[in-house]
């Protein structure tokens, strides 16, 4: 924040928004939603794991040479995947803000592809590709590769997590200030010296925290070992195969907590390499455009990386096309119909009317509250206001298959309360399971709703920091309250965010596999569900026209929220204008 | 205005809510279905057209269906259980998770293939056996395997895939199977040590049955969740030998890989299953789970399998079978103790699963 005029005391600032109603209820709505839909499961989970039963379970992991070596797994697979993963996304950004070079806007499409891409989707793909009958290594290089393990995870997961490390770096290029390369190259030093003395030394909180987020996101990740990990087991996919199979909740949760440990302490220290980072990078616009490299070797070299990157990517989605619409992927390339005929005829059309409808709800909610809470962290002064804002970054932090049990074991009955005249009311029904409300779908809605807030909470909270919070106190003091400044001032003002929160909210509900996993039920079924039969069962043809039907739904949904949210208000129109 | 929002918000959820429990007016059936997912399709469908029961089914595999039926048996969300070996319903019985249900139909089908008194009956029968890959066997040099010791050949290090016993019947079929064999093994050594009393096998004989499955572990390339699942991995190159039920490989035959797989059997004997069948206790929807037990007895429920492929050999005498099916005089087959192995069920898949599964391979 750059506003550096003096404050109320936070303990005046906390009384003066309780003094304002509507700020008073988003602050004790954000709470109670935090509170309920985040912690409580998170502690339900805990409770579990250190019950007697599960402490000797504890016991029994930590102190078994198999265990030892699922989690060593675990970690080393987030280790790899992470230096992999923003190492690409490094490149794509380096290429795309330094280098002029043809196809950048191409480069920048198959960057941001993996955001909607289904979980299963690229793992599959993979197998089709260069597995051991793959079309490429046994097809083309007659090899029978053995991906399965570390190597087709890296593979996988690398290419669906890097686009994290991409928009983060390439947001920190851009606003590294050029004078610096300038001043540096003034001084005597090469493109180079420059670049490993100047440029990146900038760049390292933002390599620091892309590598940490995709650490989290990699050990979370349930999708891709199941059809890939071969015997490369790790803690995920462990979770899962003990609610699935035995359904040992103590065991499931007992597990969750080694999971949660990494994840917490990365995420943790994420969160301060970002306050780093923003000291460091945030140096004001640039002054100039930044100059490209002409170095002919590194230009087109660096090119030719990222080119094969991205035609890499281009195939592995042209496959999950060309797979829907052939007999046996890989096997029989004849064309056919009858996987779209399977899905949208059979189980697909009430999964697919379910998803959709479930992520139209949660979409909205959760842009709304993830700008609400920016609003609340980002301008307002409390007490616990890190607290809030790290309690609704724990819907992300924490690996989905951790929230699901959580649900199933915090709301897989009513909770109750006695209260002295009224007897005992229900303070929250059965929400998971079939007999759960509304056939278990509030439940699902709750989750893609913590599930997408952190990003919208992120991107919003960004966008408020660069905007001067006079224009506020202006609408203020023209009479105008909390609520309608935030509605005709505020919101109108990182409408941009607010339209990213919601793409990546839907995008994200739809393609969410690990948190709802446990939660769908005979009344509600999911997509991803429904995915994940499929290419368990081997039939990737059917797996891949879910694919494409899903990857259709979210690219109209992103249409339509452009429409809709995209269209200029009067607000910014009258900035932009007084502005120039 | 927030509030104006909020309401809108709502509305929506409200919206929601009637759509998703719009069709609660008419009779309906919530059939939990263990097959393959196209014959679950198949014979929902053919219930509905027959009866006018809104009829729909969640597939799980048989391990995974066990585990959400004990998990939600106050509340159940499943009426009947259809499919899948009998073993898993023995299980679901001793844990008093079966409805009693004395069916008419019931006195069509041979009595070998049911038990009333442990409320299952059959509907489909069908013999486990391995399903190879001919060009990766070719490649690897190895015939294909006629003998559960062929499959621990050095040689198909990682080309061997079988699902997970806790998740699937099908595996577990397999892992009874193994014990059978080793103890008629050790009975042939000494009279006692292989059986008891009851007839059902030692312990000795299933630590022996942990022996070779932790050795044949080093050929795994991995335990999949649904017992099928292999066999599509084998026509996919990607394994040599899939541990399956032998009519998923002649159904995977039929879809596509015809002349790709193989399917053959263990000389010391191969087990079977009974697809089982039963109603859930305590079923939301009892009358309409009934009709069903009755409806998939008959001749013309029993016939819909070979429509999707799916060639498991009836339990209805009266039901035609397709000349593709394996017919289980033609193969040597164990004597499969189904009660026995439903008993040790859950212990065996917990072992399995703490001591096999997760071991990594050299």
């Amino acid at each position: 924040m750059q506003n550096v005029r003096a404050r109320p005391s936070v303990g005046a600032q906390f009384r003066r928004i309780l003094q304002d109603p509507i700020l008073a209820v988003a602050l004790v709505g954000s709470v109670i939603f935090v509170g309920l839909t985040i912690i409580l499961p998170l502690l339900a989970m805990i409770g579990e794991s250190v019950s007697t039963e599960g402490a000797v379970k504890f016991r029994d992991y930590l102190g078994s040479p198999v265990y030892q070596t699922i989690i060593s797994n675990t970690l080393v697979m987030g280790v790899v995947v992470g230096a992999v993963g923003t190492l690409v996304g490094f490149l794509f950004a380096f290429v795309q803000v330094k280098l002029d070079v043809p196809f950048k806007r191409f480069m920048h499409v198959m960057a941001l592809l993996p955001v909607i891409s289904p979980p299963f989707a690229v793992a599959t793909a993979t197998i089709v590709l260069f597995g051991r009958s793959g079309m490429i290594s046994r097809g083309i290089f007659g090899v029978r590769y053995d991906i399965y393990g570390l190597d087709g995870l890296t593979l996988a997961l690398a290419l669906s997590l890097f686009t994290v490390a991409y928009l983060n770096l390439k947001g920190m290029m851009e606003a590294l200030d050029p004078a610096l390369d300038e001043a540096s190259a003034n001084l005597g030093a090469g493109k180079l010296r420059t670049f490993f003395r100047v440029t990146l030394p900038m760049l390292i909180p933002g390599i620091a925290s892309s590598f940490l987020l995709i650490f989290v996101e990699s050990i979370a990740d349930l999708g891709n070992p199941l059809v890939l990990g071969g015997n490369y087991e790790v803690l995920a996919t462990r979770i899962y195969v003990s609610v699935i199979g035995l359904y040992d909740t103590t065991a499931a949760a007992v597990l969750s907590v080694i999971l949660l440990v990494p994840s917490l302490t990365v995420f943790m220290v994420q969160r301060y390499w970002v306050s780093r980072a923003s000291v460091v990078s945030v140096t004001g616009k640039p002054a100039g455009r930044p100059d490209t490299i002409k170095f002919a070797p590194v230009r087109w070299g660096l090119f030719g990386v990222v080119m094969f990157l991205c035609l890499l990517i281009l195939l592995i989605y042209g496959t999950i096309f060309h797979g829907a619409f052939v007999n046996v992927p890989g096997v029989r390339n004849d064309f056919t119909l009858s996987h779209f005929d399977f899905v949208l005829n059979g189980i697909g059309a009430e999964a697919i009317q379910d998803t959709t409808l479930l992520s139209i709800v949660a979409t909205p909610l959760a842009g709304l509250i993830g700008m609400v809470v920016a609003f609340l962290v980002v301008r307002k002064e409390f007490l616990g206001r890190q607290a809030l804002d790290f309690g609704v970054m724990l819907g992300i932090a924490v690996p989905g298959t951790i929230i699901g049990i959580g649900y199933v074991l915090s709301f897989n009955g009513p909770i109750t309360a006695t209260l002295p005249i009224l007897g005992e009311i229900t303070l929250i029904p059965k929400l998971t399971g079939g007999q759960g409300l509304l056939g278990g779908a509030l439940a699902i809605i709750i989750v893609y709703v913590i599930r997408s807030t952190p990003a919208a909470l992120r991107t919003g909270a960004a966008a408020l920091s660069q905007i001067d919070p006079a224009i506020e106190e202006a609408s203020i003091s023209l009479g105008a309250d909390n609520a309608r400044t935030f509605r005709r001032i505020t919101l109108p003002l990182i409408r941009p965010a607010f339209l990213a929160g919601l793409i990546f909210a839907f995008a994200r509900s739809m393609t969410t596999i690990s948190a709802v996993v446990f939660l769908t039920t005979p009344q509600t079924k999911i997509m991803t569900q429904g995915i994940l039969n499929e290419v368990e069962n081997g039939r990737y043809g059917n797996a891949f026209a879910y694919c494409v039907i899903l990857i259709g739904i979210v690219m109209v949904a992103i249409g339509i929220m452009y429409a809709l949210v995209g269209s200029r208000t009067g607000a910014e129109r009258r900035i932009e204008g007084g502005g120039q | 205005m927030f509030v104006r929002s909020l309401l809108r918000i709502s509305l929506l959820v409200c919206l929601a809510a009637v759509l998703l429990n719009g069709a609660v007016a008419q009779e309906t059936l919530t059939v939990l279905c263990t097959p393959q997912e196209d014959w679950c399709v198949a014979q929902t469908q053919a219930f509905q057209e027959a009866t006018g029961i809104q009829t729909s089914y969640v597939r799980l595999s048989s391990g995974e269906a066990l585990a959400r039926i004990r998990a939600s048996a106050e509340n159940p969300e499943f009426s009947v259980w259809w499919g899948g070996p009998a073993d898993a319903f023995i299980a679901a019985n001793e844990e008093g998770l079966l409805e009693d249900y004395d069916s008419e139909a019931a006195e069509a089908i041979p009595d070998t293939y049911k038990d009333l008194d442990a409320n299952w009956v059959g509907v489909y029968v069908g013999a486990l056996g391995f399903c190879s890959n001919v060009d990766v066997l070719e490649e690897l040099g190895v015939e294909a395997p006629t003998s559960w010791e062929d499959l621990l050949a050095p040689e198909l290090k990682g080309f061997v895939a079988m699902a997970h016993p806790a998740t699937s019947g099908t595996a577990f079929t397999a892992f009874w199977t193994i014990v059978t064999l080793e103890a008629d093994k050790l009975e042939a050594e000494e009279e006692g040590t292989g059986y008891d009393e009851e007839g059902s096998p030692t312990e000795a004989a299933v630590d022996n049955a942990f022996e070779y499955y932790a050795a044949l572990h080093q050929n795994i390339l991995q335990y999949t969740r649904s017992g099928s699942a292999p066999g599509s991995l084998a026509g996919q190159g990607e394994i040599a030998v899939a541990i399956i039920f032998s009519h998923d490989c002649v159904k995977l035959q039929q879809e596509g890989y015809e002349g790709i797989l193989t399917t053959t059997f263990p000389e010391e004997g191969t087990g079977y299953e009974i697809g089982g069948m039963g109603i859930i206790k305590g079923a939301p929807e009892l009358e309409a789970a009934k009709v069903w037990f009755d409806w998939a007895l008959s001749k013309e429920a029993q016939e819909i399998g070979p429509t999707v492929n799916s060639l498991q050999l009836p339990t209805n005498p009266d039901a035609e079978v397709s000349p593709l099916a394996v017919k289980l005089g033609d193969i040597l087959v164990v004597d499969y103790n189904f009660q026995a192995a439903g008993a040790h069920r859950i212990e065996i898949t917990e072992r399995f699963d703490a001591e096999i599964a997760p071991a990594p391979t050299e």
